[in-house]
C-alpha cells in the first residue's frame, strides 16, 4: 500500500515541510508573512492536528501543500516534499495526479466549496473521472456508497440535488465525499467542521477516524477547536502567526504553561468569570411571539412538472419575553435558519403569524427602524467588502434615513467603539478585517437600528473559540446595558449555559423540546440526546463542560 | 416553466404596446407629417392636400388614429404607406427578414468566437497576455461602426473578390437555387463580418471580465484541489458558473447588434430594415417607422426570451425560484 505511484518505497516520510516560508503580496508593496520557516512531517496513517487562531497561516500552510496558493502568495523558502519528491517541481500533470487522488483537501468553506450551478452527483463523479477510467455503474455505486458513508440516508436525492438546496452542513459532507471518494493517501482538512452542528461534527470525526483506520489514511487537521483534536491527532502542532511555537501530544500541550497555547485548549476559561445574567421567568406579555408558523420550499427541475416539496418549518409556536435569551438549537438543515429568515421578514411564511408586542408584523415602513435585526453566520459575506466600516454601520440608518450624515457618522463611531472597534478605522474598508472584528461590525451594524430583537443565525461558529467567548461576553454586556432580547440560534452548546435562558430544541422543521440549559443534559428526547453526546464527545479532556 | 416563461412573454407584448404608444405621440410631438412637403408645392391644392388628409386619417385625433391603427395591426397590415401605397407590413417583412439573415449569423458567430476566446483568456493569466488583450480589445473597442463598415467597402473594392453592397447579384434568380444562395452567402460575408467585429469585442470582455472572477472563488480553488484536468475547470466548472450575466448580456448583444445592422445595412445598401426605416424617416411615412421599430422591438424581446429559457436551463437557482 505505501509503494504509491508517484514515489519511491523509501523510508521517507509521507510528507515532509522544511523551512517553508510563504509571503503574500499585499497592497502598497507591503509582505506579509502568512508561514515563517515551518517544518513538519506527516509519516503514513499519521494524524497531524494543526492548532492556532485565524490568521495564524494554517490555511496558508493547506494551499502550499497542494501549490494551490493564491497569485499572490509564494513560497519564500523551504520545501514541500511528498513521497520524497518536491511538489514545487512537478509537471502538470503529476501535480494533477497528485491532487485529489494522493492528497486531497477539504476545504475552509464548505458553503462556497461546491459550484452553484452543477449537479452534486456531477461534481462528484468529476473527481472520480478524473483519477481513472470507470465504468459508469462501477462510477454510480461508488458515489452512492461514498455519500452513505459521509452520512447521507438518499444519495440518489443528494446526487440530482443541486448545492443550494442543501443546508450547509450537507453541503460540507458532500465535499469530504468529494475529497475522499478517490481514496487518497492523506487528507488535509481545513476547518472542516466549523460550519457542522455538534452532531455531524461528532459524526464528520467519527466518519475521518474509520477512514484512517481502513485506509491508512494520514491526515493533517487543521482547527481552532481543540476538543475536536483530542480524541484522534496522534501530534499536534499549535501554530501562531505563522511560526510554530508548541507540538506534542496533546498531554502535553495541556501541562503548558504558554498563555497562548491555553488560552487555545480552554478558551472557556476566560468566560468562567463573568456571571450569568439570571433573570426570573417572567410571565408579562411577550416581546416577540409566533404563533403556527409554517413555511415549505418547492424544488422544480427543467421540463418536469413533478415537484419535490421540502417542509423548513411545520407549526412553531415561540414567544421571547424582553430581555431575555433564547437559544434555538438543533442540526443543520431542522429549520432554525429558516425560522430566523422568517422573524427577520426575508421569507414569508406559508402560514401563522409573527407578533411584536401583541401587533403583527407586516412590512417595515421606510423611514422607520427595523425593530428586529439579525446577524448571519458569515460576516465574510455578508458584509460588502468595499463598503468602508462606516458607511457599513450607518446604513440602517440612511436607509431609514436617520438624521443628518454627520450625526449618522458620530452614531456609527460610537458603535463601533461599542462593540471593541477602534473608532479611528472607520475608513478603512469591512474587507481589511479579520473574521472576528467584521463580526463585531455586523453586530455594530445591527445595533445601529436600535433593535428590540437581535436574531444571531448562527453568528459565532465561523469564529475560532477564544473569538467566541470575546463575542460572548460582548453579547452579554449588551445586553445588560441596552435591554435587549437575543434570539441565539446554535447548532453546538458552547456557551449555551452561560448565556441563554430557555433552550428551544428543533428538528425536522418542528419544536421538539423546549427546556433550559441547566436541564439539557437530563433530556431524554433523541434530538436533544444527540446534540448534547456530540458536545461531549467533542469536549476535550480536561475542558470544563458547558452543559 | 411554462408559467414563467407565460409571464416573461407577457412583459413582452407590455413592452411592445408601450413603445408603440411611445411612437405614436413621438410623432405627434415632431413637426409635421408626410403632407408636410406638398404644401410648398404651389401646383398642389390646399384642398387637395386637405382630402389626402381625410383619406389618410391624418385629421383624426391621436387616440382615434391609434385604434384605426390597432384594427389594422389586428388585420396584419400594421398600417398604411403613404410612399409606397401598400399595407406596411408588405414593405417591412420582406425587409425583416433580410435584416435577419444578417443579425441572427453575426450573433452566433460572434458569441461562439468570443466565448472559448473570452473563456482561455480568462484562464491564461499572465502580465503579458493582459496586455495584449486588453490592447486588442480596446483597439476594437474603439473603433466606430461606420468605420468598420467603410473599411469593409473599401476591402471589397480593392480586393474585388467581395461584392460591393447589395444582397444578390442582377442576375442571381436565373441560375438555379444552389448558385443563389452560393451568390446570397457570398454577399453576406461583408456586411456579417463587420457586424461581428463591430459586436465581439464587448461580448469578448464581458466572457473574460465574468469567468475571471468565477476563477478566483473557493469552489474552483476545491476543484482544481481534486485534480479536475484544466480544460474541464474552464469550460465544465467556470464558464457555467460565469454564464448568468453572460446570458443577460445575450439579450442586450442583440439590441447591440440591431442597431450596428442598422448601420452597416444602409452603408452596404443591404435591402434590410435600415434604409427603409431611414428612408421613411425623411419621408415622415408614420406607420413603416413605428412598424420597423416595432420589429426591432419584437427582435429585441424574443432575444431577451431566449435569454431568459437559457437561463431556467443553466441555472438551478432560477428554476427553483421560477
Amino acid at each position: 500500500m505505501t509503494s504509491g505511484h508517484l514515489g519511491l518505497p523509501k523510508p521517507e516520510p509521507l510528507l515532509r515541510v522544511s523551512g517553508l516560508s510563504v509571503d503574500y503580496d499585499a497592497t502598497g508593496g507591503n509582505v506579509v508573512h502568512a508561514l515563517r520557516n515551518l517544518n513538519l512531517e506527516i509519516a503514513d496513517g499519521e494524524s497531524i492536528g494543526l492548532l492556532g487562531e485565524s490568521g495564524s497561516g494554517k490555511s496558508s500552510l493547506a494551499l502550499a501543500l497542494l501549490r494551490l496558493l493564491p497569485k499572490n502568495a509564494h513560497m519564500a523558502s523551504g520545501s514541500v516534499a511528498y513521497r520524497g519528491r518536491n511538489v514545487a517541481e512537478l509537471s502538470p500533470a503529476d501535480l494533477r495526479a497528485m491532487r485529489g487522488a494522493e492528497v486531497a483537501l477539504i476545504s475552509q468553506e464548505p458553503a462556497l466549496a461546491l459550484n452553484p450551478v452543477l449537479s452534486l452527483g456531477r461534481q462528484l463523479v468529476d473527481v472520480l473521472r478524473a483519477h481513472g477510467k470507470l465504468k459508469r455503474t462501477e462510477v454510480s455505486a461508488r458515489c452512492t456508497e461514498m455519500l452513505r458513508q459521509v452520512g447521507f440516508d438518499d444519495p440518489e436525492r443528494v446526487l440530482r440535488a443541486y448545492p443550494h438546496e442543501l443546508s450547509g452542513g450537507q453541503r460540507q459532507r458532500v465535499a469530504i465525499a468529494q475529497a475522499l471518494i478517490c481514496q487518497p493517501k492523506l487528507l488535509i482538512a481545513d476547518e472542516p467542521l466549523s460550519a457542522l452542528d455538534a452532531a455531524t461534527q461528532a459524526e464528520i470525526l467519527e466518519l475521518l477516524q474509520r477512514l484512517k483506520r481502513d485506509l491508512g489514511l494520514a491526515m493533517l487537521f487543521i482547527t481552532h477547536n481543540a476538543g475536536a483534536l483530542a480524541s484522534f491527532a496522534d501530534n499536534i502542532l499549535v501554530m501562531r502567526e505563522g511560526e510554530a511555537v508548541a507540538r506534542g501530544t496533546m498531554d502535553r500541550l495541556q501541562a503548558s504553561t504558554d498563555d497562548y497555547v491555553q488560552g487555545i485548549l480552554f478558551p472557556e476559561k476566560s468566560l468562567a468569570n463573568s456571571a450569568r445574567p439570571q433573570r426570573t421567568k417572567e410571565s408579562g406579555a411577550a416581546l416577540l411571539e409566533v404563533r403556527g408558523l409554517s413555511k415549505r420550499f418547492v424544488q422544480r427541475r427543467m421540463l418536469s412538472r413533478k415537484e419535490f416539496v421540502m417542509l423548513a418549518l411545520e407549526g412553531i409556536d415561540l414567544a421571547l419575553q424582553p430581555g431575555s435569551t433564547v437559544a434555538v438549537l438543533g442540526r443543520s438543515g431542522s429549520g432554525k435558519s429558516t425560522l430566523a429568515r422568517c422573524l427577520a421578514g426575508f421569507e414569508t411564511p406559508d402560514a401563522g403569524e409573527i407578533l411584536l408586542e401583541g401587533k403583527l408584523v407586516a412590512k417595515n415602513k421606510a423611514g422607520a427602524l427595523p425593530p428586529v435585526q439579525m446577524i448571519f453566520q458569515d460576516a465574510a459575506t455578508s458584509l460588502n467588502p468595499r463598503f468602508t466600516a462606516r458607511q457599513i454601520v450607518a446604513e440602517p440608518l440612511e436607509i431609514a434615513r436617520w438624521k443628518t450624515d454627520a450625526e449618522r457618522t458620530a452614531r456609527a463611531m460610537k458603535l463601533m467603539a461599542e462593540v471593541g472597534l477602534d473608532p479611528d478605522r472607520a475608513a478603512r474598508l469591512a474587507g481589511e478585517f479579520s473574521g472576528g472584528q467584521r463580526q463585531r461590525l455586523a453586530l455594530a451594524r445591527a445595533l445601529a437600528a436600535e433593535p428590540r430583537v437581535l436574531i444571531m443565525d448562527e453568528a459565532l461558529s465561523g469564529l475560532d473559540m477564544p473569538l467566541q467567548a470575546q463575542m460572548v461576553r460582548l453579547l452579554m454586556d449588551l445586553q445588560s446595558r441596552h435591554g435587549l432580547t437575543y434570539l441565539y440560534i446554535s447548532h453546538d452548546l458552547n456557551f449555551i449555559s452561560l448565556f441563554a435562558q430557555e433552550v428551544v430544541v428543533m428538528d425536522a422543521g418542528r419544536i421538539v423540546e423546549r427546556t433550559t440549559p441547566e436541564m439539557l443534559g437530563q433530556s431524554v428526547h433523541p434530538a436533544t440526546r444527540e446534540l448534547v453526546e456530540a458536545a461531549e464527545r467533542l469536549h476535550a479532556p480536561g475542558v470544563e463542560a458547558t452543559v | 416553466m411554462i408559467r414563467y416563461l407565460a409571464r416573461r412573454a407577457a412583459h413582452g407584448l407590455l413592452m411592445l404596446f408601450g413603445v408603440t404608444v411611445l411612437m405614436f405621440l413621438l410623432f405627434q410631438a415632431a413637426p409635421g407629417d408626410f403632407l408636410s412637403d406638398m404644401k410648398v408645392s404651389s401646383q398642389i391644392s390646399a384642398e387637395t392636400i386637405a382630402t389626402l388628409r381625410a383619406q389618410y386619417g391624418l385629421d383624426q385625433p391621436l387616440p382615434v388614429r391609434y385604434w384605426q391603427w390597432l384594427k389594422s395591426s389586428a388585420r396584419g397590415d400594421f398600417g398604411y404607406s403613404f410612399a409606397y401605397n401598400t399595407p406596411a407590413s408588405t414593405l417591412l417583412l420582406p425587409r425583416a427578414r433580410n435584416t435577419l439573415l444578417l443579425s441572427v449569423p453575426a450573433l452566433l458567430i460572434s458569441w461562439l468566437i468570443a466565448v472559448p476566446l473570452g473563456v482561455l483568456a480568462a484562464g491564461w493569466k499572465s502580465r503579458w497576455a493582459d496586455r495584449l488583450f486588453a490592447g486588442g480589445t480596446s483597439t476594437l473597442l474603439a473603433l466606430p461602426d461606420i468605420l468598420i463598415a467603410l473599411l469593409a467597402l473599401l476591402i471589397a473594392l480593392k480586393t474585388g473578390i467581395f461584392p460591393v453592397g447589395g444582397m444578390t447579384s442582377i442576375n442571381a434568380q436565373d441560375q438555379g437555387t444552389w448558385a443563389y444562395v452560393r451568390d446570397l452567402g457570398w454577399h453576406m460575408v461583408l456586411p456579417v463580418a463587420a457586424m461581428v467585429i463591430g459586436s465581439l469585442t464587448m461580448i469578448l470582455r464581458h466572457v473574460r471580465a465574468s469567468v475571471s472572477e468565477v476563477l478566483e472563488s473557493s469552489y474552483m480553488r476545491a476543484a482544481e484541489g481534486h485534480g479536475l484536468p484544466r480544460f474541464k475547470l474552464l469550460f465544465g466548472y467556470a464558464l457555467p458558473a460565469a454564464a448568468n450575466p453572460l446570458i443577460s448580456l445575450f439579450g442586450l448583444s442583440v439590441a447591440m447588434l440591431l442597431s450596428v445592422s442598422l448601420l452597416i445595412e444602409v452603408v452596404m445598401s443591404w435591402p434590410g430594415i435600415g434604409p427603409l426605416l431611414l428612408e421613411s424617416i425623411l419621408a415622415r411615412d408614420l406607420f413603416v417607422v413605428i412598424g420597423a421599430v416595432m420589429l426591432s422591438t419584437v427582435f429585441l424581446i424574443a432575444g431577451n426570451l431566449m435569454g431568459d429559457v437559457l437561463l431556467y436551463a443553466f441555472d438551478p437557482r432560477i428554476r427553483s425560484q421560477a
